[in-house]
C-alpha cells in the first residue's frame, strides 16, 4: 500500500520542500501530457541533479509509489499520463549543456534541456544535433530519448538511437549506471538501444551523451505543388530511385497547406492537391547534383510550381509553414487528435485515401502533413469535443486509421510512441510470444514494475506468464477496468 | 562436434528447444569470419544458418530489404547493386547478415554510413528454449515497443538464433575513390574533421587512405579539399575498394584487438603499436599484438580512458567489463533459460 505522506516527508527532506508539489493544482496540472488522456498523480518532484532522481526512485521504492518519469510533458501517446497514486519525478530542472567536444563529436546534456535549445547552441559553434521533432521548441532531449524521436531531417540521419552515444540512467534498484559509451561501442548487450524508445519504464535517464554533426556546408530547400497526390507521392519514390536520399522530404495535402497559408503566410500554392518541401545538404558539389535530380523528379511527375528558397530567410519562412501546421490547425476545430503511423512509402497514397474516406463516413475533417520520405504519416482530425458525439466519432475514426495502416503492412508509431494511447493496439502486430518475450526486457530492468507502469504493454502482456493471461485466466480484463477514460484510443 | 543444419525456422526452433531441454550448448554459426570474438565458450554441437539463406521480400522503392540470417553477404551486395543499393556492413564476401550483425561488426566507413547498428529495423529471432520471436517493423522509423533487436546486435549469439532481419540500404554512390597519403593520425583527425562527408579515413603506421564517395562533381571537390590538407594525395584507381576491415588481410597469429575510445585519443592508444589500422572521427582501430602481454598493454591504455578492447581475431577474450551485470544476467536467463547457447562468451 502506497504512503504518500511519508514519500512526501522523505522527498522534502532530499530535493527541498519547494522541489515537492502535493498541492490539488500542481496535480492536476501533471496528470496530463499532451494526449487526450487524463491521469492522476499523487505527488510531483523536480529533482535538479542525478542524486536527487536517485532519492526519487528510493523514496517511490520505500513508500510502494510508481514511478512516471516526464519531461516536457509534450508527449501525444500518453506514456507521461499517470495513474494512482503515482510520482511524477519531471526533469524540467535539469536543463544544463554540460559539455560539448566536437573532437570527439559528442555533447553532454541533462534530460530536461529543449531540443531546440541544444540545436541552436551547437550551431552557434558550428555543429548540429539531427532530430528535430515538431514538438523541439518545448520537447526535452530526456523525452526525445525515451520517445526514440524522429523529426523530419532523420530521413537522412537517422532517428534519436542514432544520435544517442551513452545515458546515465537511474536504475529500478537506485544505481546510477552508464550505458552506452562515449567512443563508438560498449561492452555487454546494447542496453543504450533498447532504453532509447522505451517511454520512461526501464530507468531514469539523468545525463545523455549525443552524437553531435558538422554543421553541412551547403543546404538547399524546394518546395513543389501538384494537381494530385499521386503526383506527389510518385515525385518522392523518383527521387529515391536517382539514388538521393534527401535530407528531409515532407507532404502536406490542400486542407493543411491552406490552413499554414492564412497563418504563416509562408507563400505555399493553395491550389495545390499536395505539397511537397524537399531539402537537400552535405557539399556544395553534392547539393547542385542533388539538387538536379530532385528537381528532374518533380518535373518528370508534372510539377504544377516550383519555388527554391534563395537565401537562408526563404529557407526559414518555406520550413515555418512546415513546422507551424500543428499551430495553424487550431483555426479548422478547437481539438485536434494526431496519428503517427508508419507505412511502407510505396503505400503512402493508398493510405492517405483510406484515412480519407475514414473521415468522410464519420462526418470529420481530416488533414495530413507527414513525412513522406520514411512514410511516416500524421493523418490529423479535427473536431469540437463540445459536440455531442464527436469524440466517440474521433476515436472510432483513430481506431480504423490504425487497422488500416497495420493492415498495409505499417507500424503502431513512427515516432510518438506507444504510451497508454496505442497499448490495447500492441496484438495487431505482434504475437503473444513478442509481447512476453518484451515484458522479460522490462523486467530485466525493473522486477518490481515500478517505473511507468501500464505503459506500452498491454495488461496481459507478463515475462513467462503470458500464455496463461491469453487463455482467458490472468486479470487482464479487471486490470483495464480501471484505467482513465479514452486510454483506448 | 556435432553439427545441425536446419533449413528452415521451424528446424531451428526444433533444434533449440531440444538442446533446452537435454542441456546441450550450441554454438551458432554462420561464415566463420567473427566466431573469435568473445569469451572460450565449450560447446556439444553447431547450428549453422548457411542453409537459411533466402531474400523474403525486396522492393528498392522502400530502401529496405528483408533476408534470412544466414544469408551471405556477398550474395546480398551483389543483389542489392543490380538496383543500384547497398547494405553498408563491408563484410567479406562469405560472412553471413546475421553473424555480421550478431557479432557488431563496424565497417570502415562508419563516419559516412553510421553504425551497423542501426540499419537493423526488423528482426525474427529463435531464442535459446527454441521460442520464435519478432521485433520492430519493416518500417525506417518505429515506436512500437521494445527492441529486441537492438539487444541481439552484438550479443554474440548469446540470447538466440538471428533468423531473418529487415535491413535499411542506402544508394550505391554515383563514384568512389581512395587517395593515398603520406601522414600520421593527426592529419588523419584534420581530413576527418575538414572535409565533408568524407567516407573514411583510414590511418595506418605506414601512411592514411582517404575514401571519398558522392557525385562526380564532388568526388573533385572533396579530392582537392584534401590535397589541400594532406599534400601529395595519389588518388588510386576508382573502382579500387577501400579496405573493408583491413586486419583481414594481416598475417595469421597473434591477436587483433578492435578498440572502441572517443576519436581524439585514438593516437594515445596506438603509441607503441606499429600494426594497426584506425578509424578518424570514429574511434575505431584495429590494433595487432603478438602475444598476451601486447594484448595487456593495449588494453591498459584503451581501459584507461574508458574505452574496451575485445579480441576479433585470435585469443585474447572480450576484456573489460560489463555495465549492470544483473540486467544482462536477468536478459540471459530470459532468452537462454537453460543457458545453452554458448555459456560464457560474454561473461561467466
Amino acid at each position: 500500500m502506497a504512503d504518500v505522506d511519508a514519500a512526501r516527508r522523505e522527498l522534502e527532506a532530499a530535493l527541498g520542500p519547494e522541489a515537492v508539489l502535493s498541492d490539488p493544482l500542481a496535480r492536476r496540472l501533471y496528470a496530463r501530457d499532451a494526449s487526450m488522456v487524463e491521469g492522476a498523480c499523487a505527488l510531483v518532484a523536480l529533482p535538479t541533479t542525478p542524486e536527487q532522481v536517485q532519492a526519487c526512485v528510493r523514496a517511490a521504492a520505500t513508500h510502494g509509489l510508481p514511478i512516471v518519469p516526464r519531461g516536457s510533458g509534450t508527449g501525444l501517446a500518453g506514456a507521461a499520463t499517470p495513474i494512482g497514486d503515482s510520482l511524477v519525478v519531471t526533469t524540467a530542472r535539469m536543463t544544463g549543456i554540460l559539455e560539448v567536444r566536437p573532437e570527439d563529436r559528442l555533447a553532454w546534456v541533462e534530460p530536461g534541456v529543449p531540443n531546440l535549445d541544444l540545436a541552436n547552441h551547437l550551431r552557434a559553434m558550428g555543429w548540429s544535433y539531427a532530430p528535430d521533432p515538431s514538438s523541439q521548441q518545448t520537447s526535452s532531449i530526456g523525452g526525445n530519448v525515451n520517445t526514440n524521436a524522429g523529426g523530419p531531417h532523420c530521413l537522412a540521419y537517422g532517428v534519436t538511437s542514432a544520435h544517442v552515444l551513452a545515458l546515465d540512467v537511474v536504475m529500478a534498484d537506485g544505481s546510477i549506471e552508464r550505458l552506452g559509451a562515449e567512443g563508438p561501442e560498449a561492452a555487454g548487450y546494447d542496453l543504450r538501444g533498447v532504453v532509447v524508445g522505451s517511454e520512461g519504464t526501464l530507468g531514469l535517464v539523468t545525463r545523455v551523451c549525443v552524437r553531435i554533426l558538422p554543421a553541412p556546408p551547403a543546404v538547399r530547400t524546394m518546395l513543389f505543388g501538384f494537381d494530385t497526390v499521386e503526383a506527389c507521392a510518385a515525385t518522392v519514390s523518383a527521387i529515391i530511385a536517382r539514388g538521393v536520399v534527401p535530407a528531409a522530404v515532407e507532404m502536406m495535402d490542400q486542407g493543411i497547406v491552406r490552413a499554414v497559408e492564412t497563418f504563416a503566410h509562408a507563400g505555399y500554392p493553395v491550389d495545390a492537391a499536395a505539397v511537397l518541401l524537399v531539402e537537400v545538404d552535405g557539399n556544395a558539389a553534392g547539393v547542385a547534383a542533388q539538387t538536379h535530380e530532385v528537381e528532374a523528379s518533380a518535373d518528370a511527375n508534372g510539377a504544377s510550381s516550383v519555388r527554391v528558397a534563395s537565401d537562408e530567410t526563404e529557407r526559414a519562412l518555406l520550413w515555418k509553414g512546415r513546422k507551424s501546421a500543428f499551430g495553424a490547425i487550431a483555426q479548422i476545430a478547437p481539438h485536434y487528435h494526431l496519428h503517427d503511423c508508419v507505412v511502407p512509402r510505396t503505400k503512402v497514397v493508398e493510405v492517405m485515401r483510406g484515412v480519407y474516406a475514414i473521415a468522410e463516413r464519420h462526418g470529420l475533417i481530416v488533414t495530413n502533413v507527414f513525412h513522406a520520405g520514411d512514410g511516416n504519416l500524421h493523418p490529423l482530425f479535427s473536431f469540437d469535443r463540445a459536440v455531442p458525439g464527436t469524440l466517440e466519432r474521433v476515436l472510432q475514426a483513430s481506431d480504423e486509421v490504425v487497422r488500416l495502416c497495420v493492415d498495409a503492412g505499417g507500424a503502431l508509431s513512427g515516432e510518438h510512441g506507444i504510451g497508454l494511447e496505442k497499448r490495447d493496439f500492441m496484438p495487431l502486430v505482434f504475437s503473444a510470444e513478442d509481447l512476453a518475450s518484451q515484458a522479460c526486457v522490462r523486467a530485466a530492468f525493473d522486477p518490481d514494475g515500478r517505473m511507468n507502469p501500464r505503459k506500452v504493454l498491454p495488461d496481459g502482456a507478463r515475462c513467462g506468464e503470458f500464455a496463461l493471461a491469453a487463455a482467458g485466466t490472468g486479470d487482464a480484463a479487471s486490470d483495464a477496468a480501471d484505467l482513465p477514460e479514452g486510454s483506448w484510443i | 562436434m556435432d553439427l545441425i543444419h536446419p533449413r528452415t525456422v521451424a528446424d531451428v526452433a526444433e533444434a533449440l528447444g531440444t538442446a533446452s531441454r537435454v542441456g546441450i550448448r550450441v554454438l551458432v554459426v554462420g561464415g566463420r569470419r567473427h566466431l573469435d570474438k568473445g569469451n572460450p565458450t565449450e560447446v556439444d554441437v553447431e547450428i549453422w544458418t548457411t542453409q537459411l539463406d533466402q531474400v523474403v521480400a525486396y522492393e528498392p522503392d522502400e530502401m529496405l530489404v528483408v533476408v534470412q540470417g544466414g544469408m551471405r553477404c556477398g550474395t546480398l551486395a551483389e543483389l542489392l547493386a543490380e538496383h543500384g543499393q547497398e547494405w553498408p556492413a563491408d563484410a567479406p564476401p562469405d560472412a553471413t547478415v546475421g553473424g555480421v550483425i550478431a557479432s557488431g561488426a563496424t565497417s570502415a566507413r562508419r563516419l559516412r554510413v553510421g553504425a551497423l547498428r542501426d540499419t537493423v529495423v526488423e528482426m525474427e529471432l529463435v531464442t535459446g528454449d527454441g521460442r520464435t520471436v519478432h521485433s520492430g517493423a519493416r518500417t525506417v522509423k518505429n515506436v512500437t515497443g521494445y527492441d529486441l533487436h537492438r539487444l541481439m546486435t552484438g550479443s554474440l549469439g548469446t540470447l538466440g538464433v538471428i533468423t531473418q532481419v529487415a535491413l535499411k540500404l542506402r544508394p550505391l554512390p554515383e563514384r568512389r575513390r581512395t587517395l593515398v597519403a603520406v601522414g600520421d593520425m593527426a592529419l588523419a583527425r584534420r581530413i576527418a574533421a575538414e572535409v565533408p562527408l568524407v567516407a573514411g579515413v583510414l590511418g595506418t603506421h605506414d601512411g592514411l587512405e582517404v575514401r571519398l564517395e558522392g557525385w562526380s562533381d564532388e568526388i573533385e571537390e572533396l579530392g582537392a579539399a584534401v590535397v589541400r590538407l594532406a599534400g601529395d594525395a595519389v588518388p588510386s584507381d576508382d573502382d579500387a575498394t577501400f579496405p573493408l576491415a583491413p586486419w583481414w588481410t594481416w598475417p595469421e597469429g597473434g591477436t587483433v584487438l578492435e578498440a572502441a575510445v572517443v576519436p581524439s585519443s585514438l593516437p594515445e592508444i596506438l603509441a607503441g603499436s606499429t600494426i594497426y589500422a584506425a578509424l578518424a572521427g570514429v574511434g575505431i582501430a584495429w590494433v595487432g599484438a603478438a602475444d598476451a602481454d601486447e594484448v595487456a598493454a593495449v588494453r591498459r591504455r584503451v581501459e584507461a580512458i574508458g574505452g574496451i578492447a575485445p579480441a576479433v581475431r585470435g585469443p585474447g577474450g572480450l576484456g573489460g567489463t560489463l555495465p549492470v551485470p544483473a540486467v544482462h544476467r536477468r536478459l540471459k536467463a530470459s532468452f537462454d533459460p537453460s543457458n545453452v547457447l554458448a555459456p560464457g562468451r560474454i561473461w561467466t
